[in-house]
């Protein structure tokens, strides 16, 4: 009998994000993903983690609200 | 021989050495123009127009030009009572003194609070603005152009209106009024660059929270300069008119108080919103 083992687990606490209030880290990995995605390319694989972070992190409204930004190019992040 | 001492002393008649001033209306005025001014304020932010037609601007106008007038009337019985009636004695001058003092800090925590709001605002930007501040898209004033001669104009008339102190204290009148006129020129020059940033700035009052904070602090600042400016010139039209003496001056201290208070306001508002939010 194979046994998978399922690993649990989410974005790691960041030391810049110390309250309980955790909109800024879901915002600053979303941020920094697409930032290495312009700076490094988009096949790269580096930037999956922050991926996986944002992704963990952010409420599903709020990803796809700031994607339609972004295809507006009305995103408020320095990009 | 008409050697008759005809001097009446103020201590014949009253005998005890504070001012009981006559029944006057106008503070009762100037609590009618407030509420009229207030009112009028109130309902034009609503968006509540005037019933004949119109914005409602015009009330806040009218409410604007009666407290002005009864403010006027108001000081100019207190400057006959002071100068041509000798109701100042030294006790009454140093409650004066105090109640400007206390008016001025009045104005310092209005200013705390305008400031709070800034900072508030400024020091964790939210995601809204790009989490960062300046927020991203507002294009900030260079604060080495314009508000780096406005802080010199400021700190120049600070200096102009002590030279011109301390020559009414000297009893040198040419100095006096060159230094008091310097300083209305410094100021009145201030009033003009400043209007000319507000032209010319790349952003207005609607852009955000920036733009909310930058006019919102900058503006009463503004008001307060001019405040300010007309204060001194009353006083300056007082010294022509030899109202003032080397040693009895006090609407003309109560002026440079309050401009020094100006000139700190716009000192925090230049390193705070002009400098380090830029």
């Amino acid at each position: 009998m194979a046994e998978e083992t399922v690993e649990i687990k989410t974005a790691p606490a960041d030391f810049r994000f110390p309250s309980q209030n955790q909109t800024k880290h879901c915002f600053t990995r979303y941020f920094e993903y697409h930032k290495c995605l312009k700076a490094k390319g988009e096949i790269s694989n580096e930037c999956e983690k922050y991926a996986k972070y944002y992704r963990s992190l952010c409420p599903l409204e709020w990803i796809q609200k700031w994607n339609e930004q972004r295809d507006q190019g009305i995103f408020a992040g320095p990009l | 021989m008409n050697t008759k001492n005809t001097t009446l002393s103020r201590t014949q008649f009253q005998f005890q050495p504070f001012h009981l001033v006559t029944p006057s209306p106008w503070p009762l005025l100037t609590s009618f123009a407030l509420l009229i001014l207030t009112s009028a304020a109130v309902m034009y932010f609503n968006g509540y127009a005037n019933p004949l037609g119109g914005s409602g601007a015009l009330l806040v106008g009218i409410g604007l030009a009666t407290t002005v007038a009864a403010m006027a009337l108001w000081f100019r019985d207190v400057v006959a009572e002071g100068t041509f009636l000798g109701d100042h004695t030294i006790l009454v001058q140093k409650g004066i003194t105090m109640g400007v003092a206390l008016f001025i800090i009045s104005e310092v925590f209005f200013f705390i609070s305008v400031f709070w709001a800034f900072f508030h605002s400024s020091l964790s930007p939210t995601v809204e603005l790009g989490a960062q501040w300046p927020p991203v898209g507002i294009a900030t004033i260079n604060p080495f152009e314009l508000p780096l001669l406005n802080t010199i104009l400021l700190l120049s008339s600070g200096a102009t209106v002590t030279y011109a102190h301390h020559s009414v204290i000297e009893g040198n009148r040419r100095g006096a009024i060159l230094g008091t006129l310097m300083t209305l020129v410094f100021a009145i020059l201030f009033t003009i660059c400043q209007g000319i940033e507000y032209v010319n700035a790349g952003f207005t009052i609607a852009d955000g929270v920036f733009g909310s904070t930058f006019f919102f602090s900058t503006g009463f600042h503004g008001i307060h300069v001019i405040i300010g400016t007309a204060f001194i010139a009353v006083a300056f039209f007082r010294m022509l008119s030899y109202h003032l003496t080397d040693h009895h001056h006090l609407g003309f201290e109560a002026s440079i108080l309050y401009w020094h208070f100006v000139d700190v306001v716009w000192l925090f508002l230049f390193i705070t919103v002009y400098w380090w939010g830029s």
